[in-house]
């Protein structure tokens, strides 16, 4: 016993300096028959469309690579954590994926911060290269010319209504709102005729991260005329634009006359998965800028399986400001797989990619992720095509659509306009007083950067 | 006496006081301030209650929400909805080897380290006790990002032994810091006759000091895996492989998808997740024969 | 660590001297030099495991905290990180949001821990010693029940609690009282109200345990002379548990500095940042914003904010550890 005792303080008090040490000597896990595959989990169990698929080209793959492997690893976690994480394990070589699913608003941050590696000569030898959209190529291109990920699809975005609410409160069934004001006057008669129904949903805040930005404001900014965030020109940011303010103005009065959730739900957690899986198919709410893959809450492997959806609900374009051309505006992203830097298995990784975007699985996942087509061959698809009702009508948006400027301060502007939309939204600053804010927050993350529109 | 749940000594000492003070008005000014207190306190006790009913009643209710209500209906299924691998068990199982093996480490070390600290003088036993302590106030958020850069170099990236070392380290400043308190409440005079028989001081600890602290280590390691079992982003960071991590993340992206999960699952899993703490201490708190011996170490 | 001399006898040094503390006997004979050497580091080896473990996990790390603090490091943007020299510091007083985080952790620490848990404790502490068995035994279990649960779970009832639908405002209704938005206008009064109802259970057993130290002979002389109730609390009670009280403030205060993930369960730090305490804004600058640089300076000036308030209270109550 009492040796025994001695033994344990010895081996502890010696074991924490040999561990790390013995620990030194096992090299890394990489190997050269696996790949491992980063992704994130929705933080919804009942959510699982890209494990599901990520599951169905793993075995289609390891099949026809006998001897390869692959690895998932997916991350589930809020969409930050997410994020900080795969940063993390893409600084080192011991724990980098070999693959890692980025959104395009982030990839051109992490290229700045040399996380990901340049896939130009990859894309040389791969024929199907030619199928994607040009735009869909541009949004995973560098500053530098090169590019850095190849993209799965797209998504637009739009006005969803129901159509029910709309001929209960006497509004046309067929509606096509020409302007900011339209869309605000529906949303009043909505509010007079139909009490404990939300007129109109615009996400803002912090809590709903990109959402707010893209969804929400820069929905209503790029409808108020040229360049209203980037000067490509100049390549500066623009601030102090009037744009800007009258989007924050817009925002301030479906808060301030209720036309929009409560307050405290709005700026919520989890609010878009609430909208989609409980107040749009309980029929609470009538009007929603929303993204084109809502339906894919509602069908049948959806989070909430809604089979009157597409009776009910109806599409329409997002109207500019004042119904200045080109009348319609829309905002597109989407995601990229990217090979890491550090990715000790870049190759193996790169037939992963062409599995996973091989025509046949790029089709299967853009139906089961309701995503907008990136390949020509795709988007003329039938099977794709007939998945989903509507999607005929968001891929149309494609042509009057803008892409978030892809640079590496984007993210961090992107965090100000969140902190603008949400202190207008609980009426913490004018809309005036929130703009001047965002543009002395964007000019100490662009370093500077910003071009003043203050007097045009 | 026995302030917090009551020891045979207390009642002793209470029925002492009450045959001393003799006087009739006096003893009835005793039992209407009794009353007072006692009402006083069942208020308070009420307030601490409401938010603790929710959790249980709503973890029966097949119709829960935000409002404290009698299940209905009472069912247990919200509990074999949560109670699967990939949820409950897995996560609470990782969790329990996580901070089972960090407060074992811990705690050894502390014991060891307050030995030295309860026994001797030095010059240099202040400002290290002091430091120490001031690491307890550092969020553990701030240093996550080197750990993470350190881990990976010493590859402990990704496995359990590392991220226990990491927690068992971050909960030592409080630890020794309780343990040395502890410690000096034990009389040297019996480490004396050790010592006389030509004791070293690991078998004087071993055989002498331990024994008599009982009490005090138990409310070190409950304190230290109390402090452990909630922590969310140690393991996070550090555990890469989603089938090692413990139940602390799991509970907070059910939290934070709180959008679509019913309130009866969340309270199910809420309690399920709290069990493990509440069994540990009151099963402590009962072998040390009260609670109140909780407060001992620090009274200062 | 090298000179590990035994104890004086008085034990003024250390805390709590427990009744046989003495002086441990020198070994007998005369001690050479090297013998002498010898002994302290016997004496300070059981240190060794500790000591290792927070050098390599803990002093390491926040040692590379101060280097990145100096710096404008980001975990994405940028590839190079420079040396900023004070930049980071000098960023964080002239912003706004830093200087409201360091309001509202203040705020949040004097109601929450200070006043809240502090009060509450040495209140409930007293009350439990004049109370029946039975009330006693329910009241403490329930409080401390709220305090061994996990953070998380803690914050999520709280939440449930303060909502708009939740049961505060049900409770107010009954009571005919003016119901509100408790997480939307007062949120950072709902948080430290959250905070006193999951910490105050460690004060509370802090306090039973020093005020049963006092000897009953004391206070019942003093009822014998006809010390009112306030003057006894302030005489006689207060100044026989002052270590214990400088002990309490002292970790409840670093405690309730580093409080994240109940606010963060409960608000995010919002609305806007109207419970944005200090650790909130830091984790929303170096993981939202990936400004790692930046985010470690501000955890630094926080820890300096925890200094401040330990070397406050040493000073005020002359508590040694």
């Amino acid at each position: 016993m009492k040796v025994h005792f001695r033994v344990l303080a010895i081996a502890l008090s010696c074991g924490s300096l040999i561990l790390p040490l013995a620990a030194c000597g096992s090299s890394g896990s990489g190997s050269g028959t696996t790949i491992k595959v980063a992704y994130q989990r929705n933080l919804d169990n009942k959510v699982r469309v890209m494990d599901d698929y990520l599951a169905v080209v793993k075995k289609q793959f390891e099949k026809a690579n006998p001897g390869k492997k692959v690895e998932l690893v997916p991350i589930q976690a809020s969409e930050n954590d997410y994020y900080s994480k795969v940063q993390l394990m893409m600084r080192s070589p011991r724990t980098a994926p070999d693959l890692v699913y980025e959104d395009t608003f982030l990839i051109n941050s992490d290229i700045a911060s040399g996380y990901l590696r340049p896939i130009d000569s990859y894309l040389a030898t791969w024929k199907d290269w030619s199928q994607f959209l040009p735009t869909a190529k541009a949004a995973a291109k560098a500053q530098d010319g090169k590019t850095y990920g190849v993209p799965d699809g797209t998504d637009t975005r739009g006005l969803w209504y129901n159509k029910q609410l709309f001929q209960k409160a006497g509004l046309p069934t067929d509606w096509h709102p020409k302007s900011w004001d339209d869309l605000l006057s529906a949303a009043r008669t909505i509010k007079q005729k139909l009490p404990g129904v939300t007129p109109l949903n615009i996400y803002t805040g912090k809590a709903a991260g990109e959402a707010a930005s893209m969804q929400g404001f820069e929905m209503l900014l790029y409808g108020t005329g040229q360049d209203p965030m980037y000067d490509t020109a100049s390549k500066k940011w623009v601030v102090n634009n009037k744009g800007f303010t009258d989007s924050l103005g817009f925002l301030d009065t479906v808060f301030k006359e209720k036309l929009g959730p409560d307050v405290q739900d709005a700026l919520g957690a989890n609010f878009g998965t609430t909208v989609g899986t409980e107040l749009i198919p309980q029929g609470k709410l009538a009007i929603d800028l929303d993204g084109s893959w809502m339906g894919n809450n509602w069908i049948k492997t959806g989070g909430k399986p809604w089979p009157q959806w597409s009776q009910v609900m109806g599409q329409t374009a997002m109207p500019t400001q004042n119904g200045q051309a080109p009348g319609t505006v829309s905002l597109s992203g989407g995601w990229t797989w990217a090979i890491p830097a550090k990715s000790k298995n870049p190759d193996l990784a790169w037939n992963f990619i062409t599995t996973l975007q091989s025509k046949q699985n790029a089709a299967d996942y853009d139906i089961r992720a309701a995503n907008i087509a990136v390949r020509q061959d795709v988007a003329s698809d039938q099977g794709y095509l007939g998945s989903m009702p509507g999607i005929d009508f968001f891929t149309g948006l494609v042509k009057y659509t803008h892409y978030r400027p892809a640079l590496p301060a984007y993210p961090l502007v992107s965090t100000a306009i969140q902190n603008a939309m949400e202190s207008v939204t609980i009426g913490q600053a004018t809309p005036e007083k929130a703009a001047s804010q965002y543009a002395s927050d964007v000019k100490s993350a662009t370093d500077g950067a910003v071009v003043d529109r203050s007097a045009g | 006496m026995a302030v917090v749940s009551s020891t045979k000594p207390g009642v002793r000492r209470e029925r002492v006081r009450d045959t001393r003070t003799r006087s009739a008005p006096r003893r009835s000014r005793r039992r209407t301030e009794r009353l007072v207190v006692d009402a006083v306190l069942l208020v308070v006790t009420v307030v601490f209650l409401v938010p603790l009913a929710w959790l249980v009643l709503a973890s029966f209710n097949g119709t829960a929400d935000l409002r404290v209500r009698v299940p209905h209906p009472f069912t247990l299924d919200n509990f074999h909805r949560v109670l699967n691998s990939d949820i409950t068990y897995r996560p609470v199982l990782n969790g329990l080897i996580l901070c089972g093996g960090a407060t074992a480490l811990c705690v050894v070390c502390a014991v060891l380290a307050a030995y030295p600290l309860s026994r001797y003088e030095s010059r240099y036993k202040r400002p290290f006790l002091l430091s120490i302590l001031f690491t307890t106030g550092l969020p553990i958020t701030a240093v996550m990002v080197p750990v993470y850069a350190m881990f990976v170099q010493v590859n402990l990236i990704d496995t359990m032994y590392g991220t226990i070392l990491f927690l068992g380290s971050s909960a030592l400043p409080f630890a020794i810091w309780l343990t040395k308190n502890f410690m000096d409440g034990v009389p040297l005079v019996l480490e004396e006759a050790a010592w006389t028989d030509g004791a070293t001081s690991l078998q004087t600890l071993r055989h002498v000091v331990v024994p008599l602290m009982w009490p005090g280590i138990t409310v070190v390691t409950i304190f230290t895996f109390l402090s452990m079992w909630g922590n969310f982003f140690v393991p996070f960071f550090l555990l890469l492989s989603p089938d090692q991590l413990p139940a602390s993340v799991s509970i907070l992206n059910f939290f934070s998808s709180r959008g679509t999960v019913d309130y009866g699952q969340l309270a199910a899993f809420s309690t399920i997740y709290s069990a493990p703490v509440v069994v540990l201490y009151a099963v402590m708190s009962r072998v040390l024969g009260g609670s109140s011996a909780l407060g001992g170490a620090l009274k200062g | 660590m090298r000179s590990w001399t035994a104890r004086p006898g008085d034990g003024a040094v250390t805390a709590t001297s427990g009744p046989g503390a003495g002086v441990l006997p020198h070994p007998p004979g005369a001690l050479t030099a090297t013998s002498r050497t010898r002994r302290t580091v016997l004496r300070g080896l059981p240190l060794l495991p500790s000591v290792v473990l927070m050098l390599i996990f803990l002093a390491g790390p926040i040692a590379y905290c101060v280097y990145y603090a100096f710096t404008d490091m980001r975990l994405t943007g940028a590839s190079a990180t420079h040396f900023v020299g004070f930049g980071n510091f000098t960023k964080a007083f002239g912003d706004a949001n830093f200087r409201n985080a360091v309001w509202l952790t203040l705020v949040f620490t004097v109601l929450s821990s200070i006043v809240g848990q502090n009060v509450l404790g040495l209140f409930l502490a007293a009350l439990m010693r004049n109370a029946s068995r039975g009330v006693r035994a329910a009241a403490s279990t329930v409080v401390v029940v709220s305090w061994v649960i996990p953070e998380v779970v803690a914050a999520y009832l709280l939440y449930a609690f303060f909502r708009r639908e939740g049961e505060l405002n049900t409770i107010l209704r009954v009571l005919h009282l003016p119901q509100q938005n408790w997480l939307f206008t007062l949120p950072i009064v709902a948080v430290s109200v959250a905070n006193v109802w999951r910490g105050t259970a460690f004060s509370m057993l802090v306090y039973s345990a020093a005020l049963q130290e006092i000897p009953a002979d004391i206070t019942e002389a003093a009822e014998v002379d006809g010390a009112g109730r306030w003057r006894k609390l302030w005489h006689i009670t207060l100044p026989m548990i002052r270590r214990s009280i400088g002990t309490n403030l002292m970790l409840n205060t670093l405690q309730t500095l580093s409080v994240f993930g109940l606010i963060f369960v409960m608000t995010r730090g919002g609305p806007g940042n109207r419970s944005e305490t200090l650790p909130l804004y830091m984790y929303e600058q170096a993981f939202q914003d990936s400004l790692i640089g930046y985010g470690t300076a501000v955890a630094l000036m926080l820890l300096v904010v925890g200094g401040l308030f330990s070397v406050l209270y040493l000073r005020l109550l002359r508590t040694e550890v």
